[in-house]
């Protein structure tokens, strides 16, 4: 079939242009395969990374009618069902286009040197004290092992972090290849590091408290990585271990879930204050609000009640038994 | 008009009980003049908008457990209007029915904690929904288009979705999550113009207000700034976190990015009740930090 092929092209310093070019493909087809033929058979200048064709590598990514994704994962037959605007008068178009939050270098390929120095920032080696050879190999239960399944099927591809909100407006924040890295890390038997580790991804937002939940990085991921979950994880061990004293961060979760036991609902009024200024210890935080919840009574939108739930007495039960079990399964 | 009476169990939620009142008001006028039915759930409890699960899945799932077996109790399915609430409850829901055929240990696990705690147990029976769906799923869009009083062509909508909407759950009912269309077709439905920006789709960056203001109101900035560009008259949002970071906030977000912004943001039942004709004061229109008048003024609404 006829399809159109609109790529996004760029040298480096200058702006984007797009080129597009007609192919007749079979909708079977990946849309790697239609990048080759347009490579080889209409214009050899046009710049791709691409090795394996099966899925193993993760160099093909690059954005698919506006998503990052592999480029040998992706066929053009689906390509066209998402595209909604198929007319018939017009060919149908697939558009790809360059990962973001890199720089291009060319077309299609990316300078991705901070995804790897990212990557570097979360220590992602099991510890050098447990690599000293023990007389026989370390052995791990399959229980054990099943924890990394996960985060062990990425193939660096860097599709989470192009999409990655948090890492647009943070250049610090790792991302989620790297902090899904240092979740495969905390979870690893083998590791001696734990207590250092999180230590490191708990500080500012660099780390786990960067990310803002967008759940890109789970809609992208070609593999089933589901990063923003794995980063959930290593903060679920944070929170385990610190209390609310330690960080804004980590009082606001805990700050939330005493509420909910108070309230059944979550009273803004009594979150914004216990989170943002400790209770009254953050003098700065405190100031911080006052705009707001100036600017909130004046437009008649600050809450003046709070109406707890009227399940609130069976609520903070159920959440007092469910830490209770566990707190037992942790202690095991 | 459905042939038969709309009912659903209508959780309502912390934020519209709280900083945005208005939701709860829009809500209810417009589910009246659709005839549409609510009983609210007044037992249930926070969803934990994401925030339970980083402490253990077990808290998200009890908790949610129990609020989808108050409304399995009444037999109707469970309505949220907020796209938080529908990511979370709605994830809960479909892995735990999944769950009751590949892990029904685990889902013994969570009964076993509500029953000891005198909570009903969860049956997977029922289904969760946001008040975007009914509109164009249940009631059907071509039936609102027909209740439609005030055509409100004059406005151009720029939509903006919330991430858990999209993204939480692992089908929609109606959207290709990544080209979501629902809201537009709405928007098309009540005569106003959908605007498309890149934003629609992003986070607003409510998550991490609290903490990193500056990269939060960021996103929020960056978004407003798009639809701006993009000529929009207002954003519309069917999440009430979004609203907080996207209206409560544009002040701060407009210092953070240095830009003059001052486009009001409405709740979707806002803008559909606009358009059947119900009165601004019974949708705390007045009750938003950044001013709806511009909207009302080119609606010719008083
Ligand atoms: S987590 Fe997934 S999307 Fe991110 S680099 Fe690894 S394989 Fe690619
Ligand atoms: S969920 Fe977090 S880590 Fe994943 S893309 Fe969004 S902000 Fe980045
Ligand atoms: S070419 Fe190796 S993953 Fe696509």
């Amino acid at each position: 079939m006829q399809v159109l092929f609109k790529v996004i092209r760029q040298k480096q310093n200058t702006a984007p242009s797009v080129q597009t070019y007609p192919l007749d493909v079979d909708p079977e087809n990946t849309v790697l395969q239609g990048l080759n033929r347009i490579k080889w058979e209409l214009d050899g200048s046009l710049a791709f990374r691409k090795n394996c064709r099966n899925t193993i590598c993760g160099s093909c990514a690059m954005r698919i009618n506006g998503r990052s994704a592999l480029a040998c994962k992706e066929k053009v037959k689906n390509e066209l069902m998402n595209e909604l605007a198929i007319s018939a008068a017009k060919l149908p178009e697939i558009t790809v286009a360059p990962m973001g939050n890199m720089p291009v270098i060319k077309d299609l390929v990316v300078d991705m040197s901070r995804f790897w120095e990212h990557l570097e920032a979360v220590e992602p080696y099991v510890s050098t004290q447990a690599r000293a050879v023990p007389e026989r190999e370390f052995l791990q239960t399959p229980e054990q092992r099943s924890r990394l399944n996960q985060s062990g099927n990425c193939i660096m591809c860097g599709a989470c972090y192009s999409e990655c909100n948090a890492r647009e407006v943070n250049p610090d924040f790792v991302g989620p290849h790297a902090l899904a890295k240092a979740q495969r890390m905390v979870e690893d038997s083998r590791d001696t590091d734990t207590e250092a580790r999180l230590e490191e991804y708990n500080k500012g937002t660099q780390g786990v408290w960067g990310c803002t939940r967008c759940y890109l990085c789970n809609a992208v991921c070609p593999m089933g990585v589901e990063p923003m979950d794995r980063i959930g994880e290593v903060k679920q061990q944070i929170l385990e271990r610190k209390d609310a004293q330690d960080s804004r961060p980590v009082r606001h979760r805990k700050v939330f879930i005493d509420l909910v036991k108070q309230g059944g609902w979550l009273d803004e009024r009594k979150f914004a204050l216990l989170v943002v200024s400790n209770t009254l210890r953050d003098l700065r935080g405190l100031v911080s609000l006052a705009p707001l919840g100036l600017r909130m009574l004046a437009s008649g939108k600050f809450p003046l009640r709070f109406e707890p739930s009227q399940g609130t007495k069976e609520v903070r039960s159920l959440i007092e038994a469910v830490q209770r079990q566990n707190s037992q399964t942790s202690d095991k | 008009m459905p042939s038969k009476m709309l009912q659903y169990a209508y959780y309502p939620g912390c934020v519209a009980q709280g900083a945005c009142h208005e939701l709860y008001l829009s809500t209810a006028a417009l589910t009246q003049a659709l005839g549409i039915e609510l009983l609210e759930l007044k037992k249930a409890a926070c969803c934990g908008s994401g925030t339970y699960k980083e402490d253990s899945q077990l808290l998200e799932d009890s908790v949610n457990a129990r609020n989808i077996a108050l409304a399995e109790s009444q037999n109707l399915p469970l309505l949220t209007h907020c796209s938080t609430c529908q990511g979370v409850i709605g994830h809960v829901d479909e892995r735990l029915k999944d769950y009751q055929r590949t892990h029904p240990a685990y889902i013994e696990q969570i009964n076993g904690l509500l029953e000891q705690e005198s909570c009903l147990s969860y049956g997977g029976s029922t289904s969760v929904t946001h008040l975007l769906w009914v509109l164009i799923g249940d009631y059907g869009i071509e039936a609102l288009q027909e209740r439609v009083t005030r055509q409100l062509s004059e406005l151009k909508c720029a939509a903006f979705y919330g991430c858990y909407l999209l993204r939480a759950q692992k089908s929609l009912p109606y959207d290709d999550p990544f080209h979501p269309e629902s809201m537009e077709n709405v928007f098309r439905a009540v005569g106003a113009t959908p605007v498309y920006y890149r934003g629609r789709t992003q986070c607003c960056g409510w998550p991490i207000a609290s903490y990193a203001p500056t990269q939060s109101f960021t996103m929020a900035g960056t978004h407003i700034q798009e639809a701006i560009e993009a000529d929009a008259d207002c954003m519309v949002t069917p999440c009430p976190l979004c609203h907080l970071n996207l209206d409560s906030r544009q002040p701060e977000a407009e210092k953070v990015i240095e830009r003059q912004l001052g486009l009001p943001v409405l709740h979707l039942p806002q803008l559909v009740a606009l358009a059947l004709g119900v009165k601004p004061d019974k949708l705390g229109l007045d009750q938003h930090v950044v001013s709806t008048q511009p909207v009302l003024e080119k609606l010719g609404v008083r």
